[in-house]
């Protein structure tokens, strides 16, 4: 276990808490927003940082997590329970969509996922029984060990207890020996292959983790909303959590909460910053379009994220570059 | 004979890269493997590591076959290779490498396991330091990023990642290409000593002949895909064939 | 037999816009390798466009060509300032923005013709002809018929210009299209204009049959079922898959979904089968993956190991 990046997990949850005690019941919510978010961009910094599975599927994933514990819950399963079976049923989805990742790599397969994300979209509009279709699924207060979860102020808890959880259970794997060979796999599958690592274990076991990691943030999500609609988790979703993740840093340990951070406190400072000036009418494009090109300006000009921005702004670090941000490919097989 | 290959055939399209090539090798011997470029030499050792499949042809290690196998499970079976350029690996360090080629020891889970999740690894981590990284003069930059090394101490790496797997046949694709001579030849040396160490057999391809005379202790010479001739590193130097073909001379 | 005779024309008629926008997402990629998921966007600014030109007034042929050369424009301009300077960024990044240009694409519109469905002008004569008992209105067939005549005279431009010719050689080999003097970025930049003129033009044609909505911006997703089943790299794959695609759709909302429906609702709980003309690409977008992943008349990439 990396104690540094324990003691960090845990500073960040006691600082999150320490907010959300500290700006009532909208602070709260804000950073339960951030630490589910956080969760699902740990997740898929997994599959698309380390793993370097790109995948558009996320969004459905947390979908399905949220149905999942929603259902449990709403049969009277204790909340503890609900959120993990949202993680063994996005774990099995994703390990699922993970199949075509055997024989596809790269470009096809992040087309694959697309259809996956869209066919999963179609099952939560149809699947009337389990997601009470287009309207969704109402779910009710859940309680966690007897504890009822009331509010975004009970849920923070389950939610930052999580967040640590999963933050230092992915700086563990990733000093495995299966969290190497992800690294291995992202820079190039025949190298991996060559260095004797079974790519196709490999590769479900990223699916599995990242999917099981998504059912959580998935469950959490679905607790706060109380509801699990089909609308709640689209494409958009997905994209968001790619934008997350990249605006972070790809591959790195605290990028995808940097990132989550941003994607969901920046359309907040907007409004506040749209309402300050009169443009109350107009203000919702305006924050998708400012959301839109913030993202295009931070790809263009900062590939490799806040991270590695951060990290520039420090003196010390200028010398060494910031390792893997940017993964190219290395082929080291001679043809 | 530990390794015994016989007909090894491989085409790529109309190509005949390498045909009905036979080779045998014995537990501590290194055999080089010399020819001009586009003899197949890199192309053969593909096909006994598992990336490629050959057409027809055996090839025997310790009486399985090994045709067929991918090169994790070769690698189960003792069988390491390294290659002839480096992978560009961000974010791993030299340890992380050698763990990596570790894990495909019989005994553990090739490409690792989730269960590993809850084992400490320190063991490991020391055994890798005095084994295997220290006698290649890694120890001191173990937990660099392998992107920083310079091109020969990657070379090194890749080496110490088939070490680490303590392989009992060692296939060797150019490892002192690109590197200086004074680098080549302390390469050579670690060679042998990992030899006389683990007893292991080597197929070694170079081009360098330096170090292939005074590393191997049998030669054999490929000319299209085909083994022209087999013996000592004195007697290939005296074969005139050898010298035609190989070394361009009338 | 009739329905199955209508449908197949409906179906043709929205295939061959499909078929538009997939060329253009084929045309980018086979030059510059960025998969451009702001095809859609292309779509729906060109139709937001033309409406705007026709309401000032312009003939609907000039409205059209308008609408064209703007969108070449703004496909020329995205190129040289969001994909140019990310020519070294990992590919998900680079699928990433052009997911940002939709975002912006679709705030820009909301922003400026707000969010309501909007009717479009009258470009196509009104009426329909009605023969062998199926009913099709002008509309429908102009729209058809110019999507496709477009479709196939960009392929014959693609085959048999100069310009066509610089392109396949700028596609096919960047650096020995470069060592023969062709301006390698400025024929990827010409990629970009033909393929946002041409999606311009589908969603213009899409309007006229839809009506004009932010949802036009959605039709560039379809295009990625279109080039897998086509092909990723061939344009007339591309062209085949989009009519295929458009019929399997009609006959999907025509004849599967009520007896599928009746089925579920006898058998299970589920009530209703919703969109299912819209998933079914999707589903042949996979099995397409899983059994030819080169799609129809797509060259299989060779790997070199």
């Amino acid at each position: 276990m990396n104690t540094r990046h324990l003691v960090i997990a845990v500073a960040v949850a006691l600082l999150m808490g320490a907010l959300s005690l500290a700006f009532g019941r909208f602070g709260a919510y804000m950073v339960n927003a951030v630490a589910i978010a956080g969760i699902g961009a740990l997740s898929l910094n997994l599959l698309i940082g380390y793993g370097g599975q790109i995948s558009f599927a996320q969004g459905a994933l947390l979908g399905v997590g949220a149905y999942t514990a929603g259902n449990i819950s709403n049969a009277g399963g204790d909340g503890l329970l609900a959120i993990l079976g949202a993680g063994v049923m996005g774990a099995i989805i994703s390990a699922l969509i993970g199949i075509p990742a055997l024989r596809l790599r790269g470009l096809y397969f992040a087309i694959a996922t697309l259809a996956a994300q869209a066919i999963l979209e179609y099952l939560f509009k149809i699947l009337d029984p389990i997601t009470n279709g287009v309207s969704g699924l109402v779910i009710r207060p859940t309680t966690i060990l007897g504890i009822p979860m009331t509010s975004d102020r009970s849920l923070v808890v389950p939610s930052l207890v999580i967040l640590v959880i999963v933050w230092v259970a992915v700086s563990r794997l990733m000093r495995i020996d299966l969290g190497r060979s992800f690294l291995v796999l992202r820079e190039s599958e025949i190298v991996a292959k060559g260095m004797g690592i079974d790519v196709a274990h490999a590769k479900i076991l990223a699916f599995f983790a990242s999917g099981f990691i998504a059912g959580l943030a998935g469950a959490l999500a679905g607790f706060a909303n109380r509801l699990a609609s089909p609308e709640a988790f689209t494409l958009d979703l997905s994209a968001d959590y790619i934008a997350m993740i990249i605006i972070g840093g790809l591959g790195t340990w605290t990028g995808p909460l940097i990132g989550a951070a941003f994607v969901v406190l920046l359309p907040e400072a907007i409004q506040r910053v749209g309402e300050a000036a009169g443009l109350s009418d107009i203000l919702s494009p305006l924050r998708e379009l400012a959301f839109g090109l913030l993202i295009i300006l931070f790809l263009i000009f900062e590939p490799r994220g806040l991270t590695a921005l951060l990290s520039r702004l420090k003196p010390r670090s200028l010398a060494v570059p910031a390792p893997g941000a940017v993964p190219a490919t290395g082929e080291s097989l001679p043809p | 004979m530990s390794l015994v290959a016989r007909e090894v055939t491989i085409r790529f399209g109309g190509v005949i890269a390498v045909e009905r090539m036979a080779l045998e090798v014995s537990p501590g011997e290194i055999v080089g493997l010399i020819g001009p470029n586009g003899a197949g030499k890199t192309t053969f050792i593909n096909c006994v590591s598992g990336t490629y499949r050959p057409h027809t042809g055996t090839v025997r290690w310790l009486g399985d076959e090994l045709l067929g196998l991918s090169p994790s499970t070769l690698l189960r079976k003792g069988v390491a290779r390294t290659f002839q350029n480096v992978a560009s690996l961000h974010d791993l360090t030299v340890l992380d490498i050698a763990k990596l080629g570790a894990s495909a020891r019989k005994d553990r889970q090739s490409g690792g396991h989730l269960l590993d999740f809850f084992r400490s690894d320190s063991a490991l981590e020391r055994e890798l330091l005095e084994q295997i990284l220290e006698p290649l003069e890694l120890a001191d930059v173990a937990h660099k990023p392998i992107q920083t090394l310079s091109y020969g101490r990657r070379k090194a790496v890749d080496l110490a990642r088939a070490l680490a797997a303590y392989p009992q046949l060692l296939l060797l694709d150019e490892p002192v290409a690109g590197l200086t001579s004074h680098e080549g030849m302390a390469m050579a040396g670690v060679v042998r000593n990992v030899r006389d160490r683990l007893g292991c057999a080597v197929i070694m391809v170079e081009h360098k002949m330096d170090v292939v005379m005074s590393t191997c202790d049998r030669i054999v010479v490929m000319a299209a895909g085909s083994k022209i001739f087999e013996g000592l590193p004195a007697e290939v130097q005296a074969d005139p064939e050898v010298r035609r073909v190989y070394l361009g001379e009338p | 037999m009739t329905l199955v005779l209508q449908l197949a024309v409906a179906g043709l008629a929205i295939g061959s816009v499909y078929a538009l926008i997939a060329i253009g997402v084929v045309l980018i990629y086979k030059c510059s390798g960025v998969v451009n998921f702001a095809q859609g966007a292309y779509a729906m600014v060109g139709a937001y466009v033309s409406y705007a030109l026709l309401r000032a007034g312009l003939h609907p042929v000039l409205a059209i060509i308008g609408c064209m050369v703007v969108l070449g424009g703004l496909g020329s301009l995205t190129e040289r300032l969001v994909l140019r300077p990310m020519l070294k960024a990992p590919l998900v990044a680079v699928m990433m923005v052009t997911l940002g240009l939709l975002i912006v694409a679709r705030a820009a519109c909301l922003i400026i013709w707000g969010p309501d469905q909007i009717a479009f002008p009258k470009v196509f004569p009104e009426g329909a002809i009605s023969a062998a008992g199926i009913f099709v209105t002008y509309n429908y067939i102009a729209a058809g018929i110019l999507a496709l005549v477009l479709s196939f005279g960009f392929l014959a431009m693609y085959q048999f210009t100069r310009i066509g010719l610089q392109q396949r050689c700028a596609a096919d080999n960047t650096r020995a299209a470069l060592a023969i003097g062709i301006h390698v970025s400025n024929q990827v930049s010409i990629a970009w204009a033909m393929s946002a003129a041409l999606a311009g033009l589908a969603g213009t044609l899409l309007a006229t049959l839809n009506g004009l909505s932010l949802d036009l911006a959605g039709i560039g997703m379809i295009a990625f079922p279109v080039i897998v089943v086509g092909g990723l790299s061939s344009l007339f794959g591309a062209l085949v898959a989009g009519l295929l695609l458009g019929l399997l759709q009609s006959f999907t909302d025509g004849l599967l979904s009520p007896v599928l429906e009746d089925f579920l609702r006898e058998h299970t709980s589920i009530y209703s089968v919703g969109a299912l003309q819209q998933v079914v690409p999707y589903a042949l977008l996979v099995l397409m993956l899983l059994v030819r992943p080169q799609g129809l008349f797509g060259r299989r990439g060779t790997e070199r190991v």
